[in-house]
């Protein structure tokens, strides 16, 4: 492996990278522990949605870092530019897509658009107490 | 070029838009888990998915508004401070969203 191109692990350049690495892993595992004693939409949505954000912070942002993968950007002098865009095309896809289901999958866990409770009917007080004018 | 890969890059908006829906969606989450469940690590995650959700809301937005009268107005301290909060935006916003995450988790085993 050519050295020069990855920075070393343990360097100030390396830290963001790597601890990118790190929390995307972590939160693919603890999406994983939390899905395997439920089961259901809930459980099945954040793990797609953990899968999906480990492959962008633990792949794809760190490569974009390491400069194995050319920024696309709209006027950008490319060495290749079909590459470029292809890298970008999947970036865009994955980084998003997995907030959007791994929000819908919280959703669900959360109950967010469930009522809290049946709202209680409270009764018009129809007996109104008079005090004796006497 | 692919139909498909023109699609998607054509698009870009509207992906950046399921993005911002998600952490939203997220963030409301977190606030349910915390205010019903009282769960510790809801909260944090509702401040990671904020912090995730404003550094990008920035980034999408800065091309607009960001010009050289902008940037003279705010002057030498505004200008690092629009370099240097993003990235730690969503460094921390994502250290936020697994720690909360992590917690939610030691709490639902604790519970049940």
């Amino acid at each position: 492996m050519d050295c020069a191109l990855f920075p070393p692990l343990a360097s100030i350049d390396a830290a963001r990278p790597v601890f990118m690495i790190v929390m995307g892993v972590f939160l693919m595992v603890i999406a994983w522990r939390m899905a395997r004693e439920t089961t259901g939409w809930s459980a099945r949505l954040l793990v797609g949605g953990a899968f999906l954000l480990c492959i962008g912070y633990a792949i794809l942002i760190p490569m974009y870092e390491a400069g194995k993968i050319e920024r696309y950007f709209p006027g950008a002098h490319l060495h290749s530019p079909s590459t470029a865009l292809g890298w970008h095309a999947v970036k865009l896809v994955v980084m998003n897509a997995g907030w959007l289901v791994f929000g819908l999958g919280l959703r669900l866990h959360a109950g967010l658009f469930r009522s809290i409770a049946p709202r209680k009917i409270t009764k018009a007080q129809t007996i109104t107490i008079h005090e004796s004018a006497a | 070029m692919n139909l498909l890969l023109e699609s998607i890059v054509a698009n870009g908006l509207i992906f950046d838009a399921f993005g911002v829906i998600g952490l939203g969606l997220l963030a409301l989450a977190a606030l349910r888990l915390v205010k019903n469940d009282h769960s510790w690590g809801g909260s944090m995650m509702g401040y990671g998915a904020v912090a995730l959700l404003v550094a990008r809301l920035y980034i999408l937005l800065a091309p607009h508004f960001v010009t050289n009268d902008f940037l003279a107005a705010i002057g030498p301290v505004g200008i690092s401070l629009t370099m240097a909060l993003p990235p730690i935006l969503l460094t921390f916003g994502l250290a936020g969203v697994v720690w909360g995450l992590w917690g939610h988790e030691k709490w639902l085993k604790e519970r049940y």
